[in-house]
This record gives structure tokens, sequence and C-alpha cells, in this order.
């Protein structure tokens, strides 16, 4: 039934897009132009060039206690030039002390139309980052005859199968007035909260479309979309203390996301979580046994795991590389495995961001296995090879105007030594006791975490919990505290993984890194460690307001 | 004044529907300007409502026993904006927002001594919560957003004022001013007529607009931008000032470059400004103006490059009007430097014309009038036309020059040195929590004229008497600048090197007068040390006149798309002929040409998806 469903939005849309678009003939031909000559006539001659081409259609609608705060319709298009002069053994996106090259530039062509504008607007771009590319090239042979040889040999880029994938590309219709009333109703939600400074609840929904041709003789055309609400409260404390918390829901399409109950009822429930915060004890500094829910060790294992196994890192000596040398050693307890895999739609029914078919470099998207039951296997891989690994297993991403390096995809963590999360309980309760402490941790809720893998800062992690509970070995009731900060070190902290729950959870999120935001997910089982460290949150030094709110009056916005 | 919404380059807009026949969306468009909304009165003006009951209650803001605000100001911007742009025949952005924009300025202290003026002060609020501000004329919801603003910016002017006191302790200052004058705020709440702005309609009309570019095939990118926006600033003060002004323009920008074959980028545009949405030329007069831009950008790659020259230039109505634009806007404002810590920076150049009130800046003929009541020049719309100022306070006419003797500058509420009080010239927001002054519409006359044509004889005339080959004329500088940044970084650098002042923007149309009359084009010469003192030089003034509207926007060469806000601007001037002037090569790294030809482009189909 389900499929039958989707099958009909997808006719019923009657957008569709008779494949191959002429956008794609287009560059495929000012592609051919442009490399034939730069093969042939260019000093030093380019050897690869691609382009690749970004359509966004976005549609947003932002509310704040029941008034609508903004409301936004834009479609643009991208392109961005991928070029490549001297051989792969040696070209211009070589690594030189660290710099991170930049060629890509992101110019917006036309939406409609213009086949006149992307011809010349490609020609002008092929040119400039020719001359960039060919600069680079220039400085890294000077510069590799004065320095030492790197440690890690491999080329600069790896060969990679021709791809030919064409795919209509739906534009589902956007329920505008829908989703303004909807977001209307659940923003309203905050004006019965007035210790709630501030709040917003908001829709973005996007349709991302890709097209990609290189020299290799790579065609494709392909996309998907991306529906996100946010519901998220801020306020501070009496003690200059900020305070917020979110609830996040994302679905490929927005007519798959939950119902305006469910989210008027995760809006109150968000809302009483952060006026209990207001009250919460703060978090003393504390080192013992924790729970992660599903979604926080989702966080847990992107920053602390997925970060340092990301394929360029190991080849980049400003790196800290972690795991560089771990190849077939244990890095993980043997009952857990780790896998990256972007060709998973959906699991359990919630649609994955970190689901595509191609990615930026054109490579077919393949699942990895990244730590089979502890023990590394292999990295995320783009068309940068690294010693021992020298093709791309599809995981080449960007935002445009950014260079593609390796990033993460759906990171589903499997586990063999899982109990119900009752028994789980009981263990960090036992473990609690073992360790002589009063309490042990749950963290509930992540929001967001970051990690440093450069060598020059420090090789740590630090995610920012919004709901923790202190679980009590004595019996008494939990109690939700604030303010508390999670730090570590990576290695530290994965032998100290006890066990695992049955369920798992999915946390949807977009991640920053060097090339820009990319949509990732992270499934994993709510995780058991013996020991974790946190710290008392920094916390600002301003006060809440000064005088008392004006009054707000009965009834919603219009 | 207008900030500037959304990340894009263009401001604002509007105008008459690109007209007709050949343009579908015309008749639409015709409709929809007949199809008011219903005006929306005072009284049941629910956002000023909001924004008065919030701010009386908010003068009773006090912490612990420290200053307390003695005025406070609220404003609020709201409108609607359109925009839609092309390249060569393909649409690339359709842009349609609705925005609103709130600001609240503070002052606590006392009027000798206040939070402002200090290097830390905030211009305005702008904080962490508050910053979803409802579209909705919602009375509690505003009167919220306005009560957690004013908060932040309560504290921030806590914070400022005490480091301001602190950084008094170690440095002395050579004379002290009041920070604050006294005026009579406007109270002048005008009916609003909202206009439903669509880009639709507009976009055959662009896309036809870029489609001139196709046929010429030297040239290297091209755009064409129309932005219209209608929106409303509200204004309440603790001083009872209460304002509500519709705010309705319109902006239509063609753009293009080429490369010349020694690989030196040549560029120009052309930008229509005008208020209402029924000021902009009519199609048939754009896509002239589009023809007109390509063929003189591919003449100018095709220009030989100059040689540097000293001596007579002239400046036909366009470039003089723009020239007088770019020294007079900057250097008719005074400005004060903030209080810093010892051995601190900030503030703007001081004003050239500094301590010159009673001297004599331009020839005795001269005479210069900043009317911001006029509307109408010579049958030609005006842009700087404003009622009030950002400072709220009535603007009236202005005498800034008689007889070639500086008479006035433009004044803000901020003292400064020899001058207390206002004129009511408050265009743009300063950076310390003061405004800025600039021209409103400024007309510069001479009585003593000569025929335009006559201004070549007398160049011609120059040069016999002093054996020059050739003599120089300027149609058109490049202000506001379409230059891009990296450009505008050498120009500043290419400046400093030859030790000039503030640079001016360079002359894009520049011509080589021969003996014998003959005009030929040259390309590649930036002006050294022209400044306001080279126009007591002005030897002649023709007797035509140039209407030239612009957005003001307090940077560099009024660089386009950079600063946070924009006032419409009006210089009006004629043709002038400025005797010693020096032009300089443009010294610059080219680029090589591209390797690739160009593509073919006027066989190009459209892509119809």
């Amino acid at each position: 039934m389900k499929r039958l469903v989707s099958t009909l939005i997808l006719v019923g849309s009657g957008l569709l897009s008779a494949p191959p678009s002429p956008l794609l003939d287009t560059l495929a031909t000012e592609l051919d132009r442009n490399f034939r000559v730069l093969k042939e006539k260019a000093d030093p001659p380019a050897y690869f060039i691609s382009y690749e081409v970004t359509d966004l259609d976005t549609h947003s609608i932002a509310a704040t206690l029941g008034d609508i705060s903004s409301h936004n319709d834009s479609h643009s298009r991208y392109l961005d030039v991928g070029l490549r002069v001297g051989s792969p053994k040696l070209d211009n996106y070589h690594l030189i002390g660290g710099a991170a090259p930049q060629f890509s530039a992101a110019v917006a062509i036309p939406i409609e139309g213009g086949t006149a504008a992307v011809k010349q607007l490609a020609w002008i771009e092929t040119d400039r980052a020719y001359r960039s590319a060919a600069e680079r090239l220039i400085k890294i042979k000077t510069s590799q005859q004065v320095k030492v040889a790197a440690l890690d040999k491999s080329d600069d880029f790896s060969p990679a199968p021709v791809a030919s994938h064409v795919e209509p590309i739906t534009h589902p219709p956007f329920a505008s007035d829908l989703w303004t009333a909807r977001m209307r109703s659940v923003s309203a939600v905050f004006r019965d909260h007035p210790k709630i400074l501030s709040s917003s609840a908001s829709i973005s929904a996007q349709t991302d479309e890709r097209y990609f041709v290189n020299s290799e003789g790579t065609r494709l055309q392909h996309g998907r979309g991306f529906s996100r609400v946010i519901i998220s409260v801020s306020t501070r404390a009496e003690d200059g203390m900020n305070l917020g918390n979110s609830v996040i829901y994302d679905a490929v399409d927005a007519s798959n996301l939950p119902t305006e109950a469910v989210m008027k009822a995760d809006a109150e429930k968000l809302a009483k979580e952060v006026e209990a915060l207001l009250v919460a004890p703060v978090a003393e500094p504390y080192v013992g046994p924790a729970i992660f829910s599903g979604k926080a060790s989702g966080v847990f294992f992107h920053e602390i795991f997925g970060h340092r196994i990301e394929g360029h890192r190991q080849k980049n000596e400003s790196e800290g590389q972690t795991f560089t040398k771990s190849v077939g050693e244990q890095v993980l307890p043997t009952f857990l495995s780790v896998v990256f895999d972007p060709t998973v739609k959906q699991i359990a029914g919630i649609d994955l961001n970190g689901f595509f078919e191609y990615d930026d470099e054109g490579v077919a998207a393949q699942p990895v296995i990244a730590v089979d039951k502890g023990i590394l296997k292999s990295f995320l891989m783009s068309r940068t090879p690294i010693e021992g690994f020298g093709a791309s297993n599809g995981h080449g991403r960007r935002t445009p105007g950014y260079e593609v390096v390796s990033r993460q995809s759906n990171l589903i963590v499997k586990s063999d030594k899982t109990v119900p999360e009752a028994q789980l309980r009981e263990m960090l309760i036992a473990e609690a006791r073992r360790q002589n402490k009063p309490y042990g941790l749950l963290f509930q809720d992540i929001t967001s975490g970051q990690t440093t893998t450069q060598r020059a800062g420090m090789q740590a992690f630090k995610v920012v919990p919004v709901i923790v509970y202190r679980i009590y070995a004595d019996g008494r009731p939990d109690e939700l505290i604030r303010g508390a900060d999670m730090v570590g070190t990576p290695l530290a902290s994965f032998n100290k993984i006890l066990a695992t729950s049955d369920r798992t959870e999915v946390f949807n999120g977009y991640c920053g890194a060097e090339s820009g935001w990319v949509p990732v997910a992270v499934v994993s089982p709510a995780i058991l460690v013996s020991e974790i460290e946190i710290e008392k949150m920094e916390k600002s030094q301003n006060r809440p307001p000064i005088l008392p709110p004006p009054p707000m009056g009965t009834g919603g916005g219009q | 004044m207008r900030t500037r919404v959304m990340h894009r380059s263009l401001t604002v807009a509007a105008q008459k529907a690109l007209p007709s026949r050949d343009c579908q969306g015309a008749v639409a468009v015709a409709i929809a300007f007949l199809l008011f909304a219903p005006m929306l009165h005072a009284a049941d003006d629910m956002v000023l409502k909001a924004m008065r009951d919030e701010l009386q209650r908010s003068m009773t803001l006090q912490f612990n026993a420290l200053e307390k605000p003695y005025y406070l100001e609220y404003v609020m911007e709201d409108g609607h904006r359109i925009q839609v742009s092309a390249v060569l025949d393909g649409i690339v952005t359709v842009d349609n927002s609705d925005f609103r924009i709130p600001r609240v300025r503070i002052r606590i202290g006392s009027p000798q001594f206040d939070n402002t003026n200090y290097v830390g002060s905030r211009t305005s609020y702008s904080g962490r919560y508050g910053a979803t501000f409802p579209l909705d004329d919602d009375y509690p919801v505003l009167r919220r957003t306005f009560w957690l603003a004013t908060d932040q910016a309560y504290k921030s002017a806590l914070e400022a004022i005490s480091r301001k006191h602190a950084a008094l302790k170690n440095v002395s200052i050579s004379e002290e001013l009041p920070d604050f004058s006294t005026a009579k705020q406007a109270q002048m709440v005008l009916d609003w007529k909202r206009v439903k702005l669509d880009p639709q309609p507009w976009i055959p009309g662009i896309k036809a607009l870029s489609s001139v570019f196709l046929r010429f095939p030297e040239l290297r990118g091209s755009t064409v931008e129309i932005s219209e926006v209608d929106g409303t600033r509200r204004l309440v003060t603790s001083e009872g000032g209460e304002l509500r002004l519709p705010e309705q323009e319109s902006e239509l920008k063609i753009q293009t470059a080429a490369q010349s074959k020694d690989g030196m980028t040549v560029r120009d545009s052309v930008v229509f400004n005008c208020l209402g949405f029924d000021g902009l030329p009519s199609d048939a007069a754009l896509k002239r103006a589009a023809e007109e831009l390509a063929t003189t950008v591919t003449a100018m790659a095709a220009a030989p490059r100059a040689e540097d020259y000293t001596g007579p230039v002239i400046f036909e109505a366009r470039a003089a009007s723009q020239l007088l634009a770019e020294l007079l806007g900057h250097n008719l404002a005074l400005s004060r430097k903030p209080v810093s810590e010892p051995g601190g920076s900030g503030g703007s150049a001081a004003s050239e014309l500094e301590g010159r009130i009673g001297s004599r800046i331009l020839p005795e003929s001269f005479s210069m009038v900043d009317d911001p009541t006029l509307k109408v020049w010579k049958g030609q719309p005006l842009f700087g036309t404003m009622l009030v100022d950002e400072d709220g306070i009535e603007a009236k006419p202005l005498t800034i020059v008689e007889k070639g003797v500086l008479k006035n500058f433009l004044l803000t509420r901020q003292p400064v040195r020899g001058f207390p009080t206002t004129n009511a010239r408050a265009r743009l927001q300063g950076g310390y929590g003061d405004s800025v002054a600039g021209i409103t519409n400024l007309i510069v006359e001479s009585s003593e004229t000569v025929k335009a044509a006559e201004l070549k004889a007398r160049l011609i005339e120059m040069l016999k008497q002093r054996d020059k080959p050739f003599g120089m004329m300027v149609r058109k500088m490049d202000f506001p600048s379409s230059a891009s940044g990296a450009e505008v970084r050498r120009l500043i650098n290419g400046a400093a090197r030859s030790g000039g002042s503030r640079p001016v923007s360079l002359p894009l149309r520049v011509y080589r007068i021969y003996q014998d009359g003959r005009e030929e084009m040259v390309r590649g010469l930036r002006f050294r040390a022209l400044n306001v003192r080279s126009l007591k030089d002005i030897v002649a003034a023709g007797n035509d006149s140039n209407v030239f509207n612009y957005l003001e926007n307090g940077q560099l060469f009024a660089l386009m798309g950079a600063g946070s806000e924009t006032a419409e601007t009006s210089v009006v001037a004629p043709s002038l002929l400025i005797d010693d002037l020096e032009l300089v090569r443009v010294e610059d790294e080219q680029p090589k040409l591209p390797i690739v030809p160009a593509p073919e482009l006027s066989s190009a189909l459209s892509l119809n998806q």
C-alpha cells in the first residue's frame, strides 16, 4: 500500500522532466569543446575536467508565537568546474603543507532557458579554473624539490568507472498554505510558555538535483528531496546560562513528515523540558558510567569515529591520523561493527539523510564496512587515493562552491551484544555502584557536536548534551541536570563501551566540514560506557531580561 | 535610508511594466498596480501601537543604580521585495520576499555624555533573541520582540558607557562636545498603499533584455537585473516623534564586461533608479540602453591603452554629476573621532572641507543647494526626495555653496565642532550609535555657462595655446562602481603607492580630443590626486544639466552591493571643464586571453525546461 501511494505522488506531481535534460547535453558539449583544446594546446595540458550543476529548489516558512516570520521560495543552479593538470600521479590537487586547494566557485547559472548563458559561464569558469590549476601545479613542483617526500606516496587521483545514469527528477508541489497554517499552529504552542524567550517552528522543503559530466564520459542526472521541520526554543536561566533544545523531523517528501498533532505534542514536551531545565540543578564535574540514547550515541559515533576514518585525512600531514596505521587492528569492542551505507533509503520507516546514488565525483555510492567486529577494515574514499586504498567508494561529497573530500553518509552501528533498554539501565546502576559513584548519567538528547582531527588542535571531541539525567544508584528518582559538557579523547572512549541496547534510533543531520554541509544520518543503539567525563558549561555573563515580559494576551496569530 | 535586504548584490526597485506589445506580462502588471490594497490608517496601525506602548514601558529600564535611558527610538522597516535577473536569455534568479527589519537605538546617561561615540558602541540592536521578528501585525508578539530587543540594546549600552568612562580616564580630548543635540522630531503618519508586487510578469521582459547581449560575441559576461521594493518605515521615539513613511522604489541594472587583446578587463553598467514603480524607462529605451552599453564596452575592449596625461579635462554632465556626488557626498559630512582606548583607532577619515566654512571652494559663479523637497528637475524625477531624515527631523532646503563660498555642512544630531545642532541630513547609520549625514538632492548650478559644445572649443583653444596634441573628455565615471572586490583593493593600493589621497572612481568612458576636434576612445586610466581642491580649477560650465540618481551606501566608490544600507540620492550638475588634472595609467597585471575560443552564442537554442 505504501508503495502504491508513493508511486501516485510521483506521477501525480506531473513535473517529470524527460531524461536526459538539454542541460546535460549542453554541459557535455561544452566540456568536450573545452577539454579538447586544453588537452592539446595548453601548457601544462589538462588531463581531466568535470562539470557539476547543483539545482536547489527550496521552499521555506518560519513562524514564531503563531505569526509567520519568514517565507521564502528560492530556486538556484550552480556550476562547479573541476579541472586537473599534470597527471594522476601528481596534479594541481596535491597537498602541500596541508593547505587545501580551492578551484571550484559555484557560479550561478540560469534555472530556465539560457543555453548560451550556460556555455559562456562554463567557458569563463573553465578558463579561470585552468589558470589557477596551472599556477598551483607550478608551485607544487617547486615545493616538491625542496621539501622532504611525503609519507603517503599515493597518487593524487584514482581511476573510476565511467557512469551513465539519467533519471527523471520530480519537484513535488509544496503545500504552502498547509505549511503556513501548520507552522503558525505549532509555534503558537509557545504563547503559553512566557519563560521561553525565543521560539520558532520552521519548515524547509528542497529538491536537490545534480547534473554531472566529466571528460572520461560519465553522464549523470539524479536527485532527491530533503524536507525538514525544526521546532526550537531557547531561554536564559537566572544565573545567565543559555538553555535551549529542538525537535527535528526529516523526510524526503514533506508530505511524509509527522502530523500537526504529533508536532504540537512534541512542541509542548519541548517547552516543558526547557522549563524544567530552568530550575534544574547545575551539573557538577563528573567521571563515571553513562548511557547514551540511540540518538546521542549516533552523534558520539559520527564525531569521534566517523570523522577520523574519512580517507583524505589519512594523507594530510596536518591531520592527527588516529587510525591511519590501524587497518586490520581492533579499534572498537569486538561486539561492534560500523557500516557506512549511502544506498539505504529508509530504516524503520524513517528516511535517511545520508542516502544518495552517486557522489559529487560521479562515482556510484557504495556501502563501506569500516569496522567488522571491532577490526578496522576500510576508510571512506573519494577519488583521492591513500596508501593501500586506491579507489573511490563513492563518498566524495560537497556543497556547491567547495572542493570534494571524503565524507560520511549513513553511519550504521551494529552490535552483537544487545540487551533490552531496561536491562541496560540496571547495568548502569550496577556499574555506578561498582565504581562507588552515587549516580550514573543518561544522555537523552544531544543537539550537536564537534571534533578536532587536526594535529595542531587537541585531538578531542566535544558534544553538547541538552537533556541529561542523573540515575541514582540508591533508587532515588531520576534527576534532570543542566549545563553538562562532555569532553574526552577519541581512542579512550571506544574501549569503554560495555554493551548496547537492542533498539536502534535514527539521527538525521547536516555535517559541516571542509567541503561544506552535507546531509548525513546515524543509526545506532543506545550504548553503555564505563567512563565518561563531563565539565561545567561555560556560561554567558548576560542576565535574563530586566523588565518582565509584556502581556501576551489571548488568542493566536492571524 | 534602506537596509539592504537579503544577500543579493542589488537593492531596491520598481517601475513601469517593461512595456507592452512584445512583453506578455505587461498587461498583468498594469492591472496589479491598479489594485491597491486598502489604505492603512494610523489609528488602527497595530505595529505603531505596539512600538509606542513597549517604548514607553522600556523608558523605565534600569539595572541596579546604573544609567537610565534618556532617549529611545524604535524603527521598523518592512516591505516586500521582488527581484529577477537574467543572463543571455536565461533566468538566473526569481526572488520574492517579505521582510521586517527592526532597529532599536537607545541612549543612556545624558545628552552631554552617553553610550554613543565610543569605538565599542553598537550601532543598534542585533542579538540572540528576537531574531525571528513576526511579519504579522500581531500586537502582543511585536511588543514581546521589541521588549527582548530593547533589553539587549540596554545591556550593550551599559557596557559601552562604562568602557567609555574608563577610556576617558586615560586620554584627554581636546574639546568636549555633547553627544546629542536637541531637535524637534516630526509626527507624520502617512497613508501607505500596499502594492502587490509580482516577479513573474518581469520574466519575459528581463529575459528579452538579456538576450540583447547574444549579438555581441566580444563580450565576456553580462547580467540584467530588476528589483522592486514596496515598503514602509515606521519610527517611534521617546521624544514624541512618530513616523510612517512609504518607501517604494525600483532599480534596473545592466552590466557587462569584455577582455582586450592585451588581457585587460573592461566593463561598464547602466543603472536606472526611481522612486515608485513607474519611473523606469520604456521597454524600447531599455533595449537601446542595453545595446548602447554592449556597443560601448565592445569598443572599449578594442580602444588603445592611454598614456599618462596632465592638463584640462571635460566632464560631460553625467560624469560631472558623478564626480561631484563622489567628492562632495563624503566631504560635506563632518564626523567626530569616537572615544577609544589610548592608541585606539576608529572613525572615518576627516572631511577635506573641515574648517573651510566661509572659504571659496568653487569658482564664484557656482551655487549649490541640497533640496530634499524637490521632486523633479526640469521634468526629470529626482531620487533623493525626503520628507524627514533618519533622526526623525523634517528636512528643508539648505544652501551649501553661495557664490563659490562654502556656507553649510550636512549635519545630524551628533554635534560636531562649530555645529551644535542638526540640519536634518541624517541618511545612513554610522558605526558608533550615531547617524551619518548625506546628500539628498544636490543641485549644482553656475551663473556663467557656455553652450555644452562650446566647452570642447574652449578645450581645443587651451590645447593650441599649450601646444598639446590632444586633451581629454570623460563621459562617464565608475560611480557607483561595478568593480569586483579584488579590483577595488588593487585601486586602493595603486592610489596609495602614487601618494594620492582617497582615490576617486575610475573614469570608464574616456576620450582623447584632438586639436581638429576628432574624438578617440581610450582605456586604462585613473585620476591621480583628484579631490575637492581640484574643483577650484573649474574653467567653465555648460548650460546643460544632468540628473544623476544613485544609491549611496557610504562605501568607497559607493561600490554596488557593498555596505548594509543605502540612501536614495540625486546630484544635478552641468558639464564642466577642469584644468590641471592628472590621469595616469592603471598598472595592473593582466590575465592572459583564454586558450579555448569563446563558445558560439547566437546559434544557441533555448533549453525549454
